[in-house]
Formats: structure tokens, C-alpha cells, sequence
């Protein structure tokens, strides 16, 4: 197996604040890692630093092959290739449901209307919202918002996913229908990196679980293990609120 | 609006006071239509709208682009661009309109001479130029608090559909900024109307020039400065209602967006 991401020995600092401190993961291609831990723990700043919405201090990540700097040409090649979905969604809400998914593979990628207009319709399709094509976000309830931004990251045809908080912004019951989106995904060989307090989602489409406490990452388990005998207390502990609450 | 029907009325009243001859303290015989002369007089007097009008849509439209130019910068990741913004916004926000107005209009010409230029600055474009440079540091900072409004999560999300900062700016940042900048624009603009009357102290034929040379020929500056008060009336008013229905528009659109 192919190793698609490579993060060595990354900190990063929010003022004085460390936010990361001296991670290291690697991510295999097809692979499903789940991140969890408490809120503050780094989880998010992690994911975000894979894509480049937060600039590493030290260390270094290697994203497909390419080590994440400042340079452009190698940000754009990487920013396409690595999709994002939000805790927020973060529709456009001035565009339609149809035009969210179209903006960027056109504007970005260069192809054709046309062919953007069928693959966007493809992916709603998957995400088992078509009749929603041509409405306004606002309209859509919010587990319908997050499976079109699921949608939206997925027409750039991406190679790795990254999913920050997916369903916490969600009513109990929308829950439900976006994990199962994203299980859908994890069977098709979408190699993911998930940030989720979600453990029956973890117990079922993770290959490796992380924990992180304090910008460390405490504990590298696969999900049958973690969930049975934590290696660490702070895990542990956190299984236990997680799981019992 | 109860109060102005009062005011109406009440005015209305005492033009018949006037015009019936028993000189009081009004005079509305000098803007009296069916008198010959008070006729020439309203129509020399209302012929300044179109000067107004022009110079402060000419002035607004190049205030709006300007004020987006100046704006940009301070959104830039580089200290030198942000700092070119501040220094733009507070310098020219810091100036009054009529000593700059008397700098472009007396000079600026005798800069142009210096520098062997042959540009003439008349009184239309030197207030277009001072109304217009004059705004645009308020325009700059309704662009700048507009564009901040938009979340950041919106700027991230046309980040990672691959789209360039340039990109996400007008296809995603800028459409939703547009309509939250709109209302305070368009209240700009009236401020614009009413600060064209500062042109007249330059020699700009506008509505204010046209009343204080009937107001010098007819000694009768209650009569007409009353009128003139009501010309920008029925302006400001006009531009409310325009933008009320602008925004009316543009809010049920929100409505359906948000």
C-alpha cells in the first residue's frame, strides 16, 4: 500500500499556545482513520493542517507525494486533490444546490458546464438528494446540507477526504443519514481521515483510530482493540464519557 | 410623516398669504407660477436639478469603484498593502469637504501647470473629482465591513474546492457581501446629493448656485431657500423609496438564500 499522507514530527503553535505537538501519522491509501478525543485536543487543527487551512510550524507533512510549503503551483495541486467537509457545512447560500457543486469544478479544474452539471447531478444522486438540485441551501434541512457538501467536496473527484466533525452541527435524527453517506463512501475505497465523536461510526469504517489529548497523539489503536483495552488512562477515561453518557 | 402634512399645509397657507399681496413677512410672489417672472424664476430654479443629479451620480458610480480599490488592500496577508489602506481611509476621511474641495478646484490646476500638464479642471469635475475621492474613504470601509461579515468558513470552503483567493473573492465572497454592502451604499449616496450643494461656492450651476443668484436679484432668500430645501426633499426622497424597493427586492431574495 501506497502512503498518501505523511505527517512528521508537526507542531503548531496558536501564540504561545501549542496546539500540535510533535505528531506523527501516516495514512495508507484506501485507508479510514478516525480522530477522536476531547474538544481542544488538536483533532480539528490536525485535519486542517493536511489541506493547508492552517500552516504547520514545524516539522513537515507530505501530502501525495508533495510537501506541503507555501508555494503555489503545489498548493493548488494539492488543494483539489484533498476535499473538505465541515462541521458547518459551509454552503454558498447565495448559489443553488446545483451551483454549489458546479462552482468548483469549473472554476477550479476547467471543465466544461456541461460535464460539471453531470457529474454534480451523479453525485447528488449518491448522496440521495437529486430533487433537491435546484433549490436554495437554506431550504434543505441540515442532514441534507451536510450530504450536499459532501457532494460538493466529491465532484473535484479528490483523492482523500477529510471530514471535520461531520455530524455535530446535526439534530440526532440527521445523524443517521449523513454516517451513512460517509460508510457508503469508506466501501468504496475513498481513503478518509474523520474527526468524529461518532464511535459506532468508528467501531464500523475505521482501520485505525487515533486518540489525541493536548495536541498529542496518545494512542494509535485499530477500533477492536481501542474499544476494548485502551492503552492509556486518558483514553480510557474518555471512552468512558464518550460511550456511557 | 405627519408632521411634514402639518408643514405642508402650514406652508401652504401662507403662500396665499403672500401671493395675496399684503406683504407680511413672506414673498412667494417671486416664485409665484403664474406670474411671468416668478415662473422664469422656478423654472431657472428647478433647472438645477439636472446638474445635481448628474454630478452626484457621476460622483457616486466612481466612489463605488474607487471605494472597492481602496478596500481590497486591506484584506491582503502583506502589512505594506493593509497599511496603504488605513493611510488612504483615515487621511482623506480626516478632510473636509470644502477645503478639499478648494484644493482640487484652486490647486490642483497650478500642480498640472507645474508639471507642464495642459488638463483644466471646471467647476463640474472639480466637485466631481472632491465628492468622489471624498467619499470613497467612507465607501472603502462599507466594502471592508461587508466583505469581514462573511464568515470565514465560507473563504475556507471555496479554498478547498480548489478555487484561487481571486476566484472565491468574486464568485463567492463578494455576491454575498453585495447585499449587505447595498443598503449603506445607497444611504452614501444621499449623502453625496446633499454634499453636491458645496459645488455652488465654486461657481457649479446646481441647484444651490441657482437659488443664491435669485436669492441675490430678488432679496428674497426666505422664499427661495425654502424651495430650495424642498428640491432636496423630493430628491432624498425619491432615492429613499428607490432604495427601499431595492432592498425590498434583495431582501426576499436573502430570504430565499439564507
Amino acid at each position: 500500500m501506497k502512503e498518501v499522507i505523511d505527517i512528521n514530527n508537526v507542531s503548531k503553535y496558536f501564540g504561545k499556545f501549542k496546539a500540535l505537538d510533535s505528531v506523527n501519522l501516516r495514512v495508507m491509501r484506501g485507508q479510514k482513520v478516525v480522530i477522536c478525543g476531547p474538544s481542544g485536543s488538536g483533532k480539528s487543527t490536525l485535519v486542517r493542517c493536511i489541506n493547508r487551512l492552517e500552516e504547520h510550524d514545524e516539522g513537515d507533512i507530505k501530502v501525495l507525494g508533495n510537501f506541503l510549503t507555501n508555494d503555489r503551483l503545489c498548493l493548488a495541486s494539492i488543494k483539489s486533490k484533498v476535499s473538505m467537509v465541515f462541521q458547518q457545512f459551509n454552503l454558498f447560500p447565495h448559489l443553488s444546490v446545483i451551483e454549489n457543486l458546479t462552482l468548483g469544478p469549473i472554476k477550479a479544474l476547467g471543465i466544461s458546464k456541461k460535464e460539471a452539471m453531470e457529474r454534480a447531478l451523479y453525485f447528488l444522486e449518491r448522496v440521495k438528494i437529486p430533487e433537491q438540485a435546484f433549490k436554495k441551501p437554506n431550504l434543505l434541512s441540515g442532514g441534507q446540507q451536510q450530504r450536499v457538501a459532501i457532494a460538493r467536496a466529491l465532484c473535484l473527484e479528490p483523492e482523500i477526504m477529510l471530514f471535520d466533525e461531520p455530524t455535530s452541527a446535526l439534530d440526532p435524527e440527521m445523524i443517521a443519514e449523513v454516517l451513512e453517506v460517509i460508510l457508503d463512501l469508506a466501501n468504496d475505497g475513498m481513503t478518509m481521515v474523520v474527526v468524529t465523536h461518532e464511535m459506532g461510526f468508528a467501531k464500523k469504517a475505521a482501520d485505525k483510530i487515533i486518540f489525541m489529548d493536548e495536541g498529542k497523539i496518545l494512542e494509535e489503536n485499530i477500533p477492536s482493540n481501542f474499544f476494548k483495552n485502551p492503552k492509556t488512562h486518558r483514553s480510557k477515561k474518555f471512552l468512558d464519557q464518550v460511550l456511557n453518557h | 410623516m405627519i408632521k411634514l402634512k402639518y408643514i405642508l399645509a402650514l406652508l401652504f397657507i401662507f403662500s396665499f398669504v403672500g401671493c395675496s399681496g399684503n406683504s407680511g413677512n413672506w414673498g412667494w410672489y417671486v416664485i409665484d407660477p403664474t406670474t411671468k417672472s416668478g415662473l422664469a424664476n422656478i423654472k431657472f430654479l428647478v433647472g438645477g436639478f439636472g446638474a445635481t443629479i448628474l454630478l452626484s451620480l457621476i460622483a457616486a458610480l466612481i466612489s463605488i469603484i474607487l471605494g472597492l480599490i481602496v478596500a481590497l488592500p486591506s484584506f491582503s496577508n502583506n502589512v505594506f498593502f493593509r497599511s496603504l489602506n488605513r493611510i488612504y481611509v483615515e487621511f482623506i476621511r480626516a478632510i473636509p469637504l470644502l477645503p478639499m474641495l478648494f484644493w482640487v478646484f484652486y490647486g490642483l490646476p497650478v500642480i498640472f501647470q507645474s508639471l507642464g500638464l495642459k488638463i483644466q479642471i471646471d467647476a463640474f469635475w472639480g466637485a466631481v473629482i472632491t465628492l468622489a475621492i471624498s467619499d470613497s474613504a467612507f465607501t472603502a470601509e462599507i466594502y471592508r465591513a461587508g466583505i469581514q461579515s462573511i464568515s470565514k468558513g465560507q473563504r475556507e470552503a471555496a479554498q478547498t474546492i480548489g478555487l484561487t483567493q481571486y476566484q472565491a473573492m468574486r464568485y463567492v465572497i463578494l455576491p454575498q457581501a453585495l447585499r449587505r454592502i447595498l443598503p449603506p451604499l445607497a444611504n452614501q449616496f444621499i449623502y453625496i446629493v446633499k454634499m453636491s450643494a458645496f459645488a455652488s461656492v465654486i461657481g457649479m450651476q446646481e441647484l444651490t448656485r441657482r437659488a443664491n443668484e435669485i436669492v441675490v436679484t430678488e432679496y428674497r432668500p426666505l422664499e427661495i431657500y425654502t424651495l430650495l430645501i424642498f428640491e432636496y426633499l423630493i430628491l432624498v426622497l425619491v432615492i429613499s423609496f428607490a432604495v427601499r424597493w431595492l432592498e425590498r427586492k434583495l431582501g426576499s431574495d436573502e430570504s430565499n438564500s439564507n
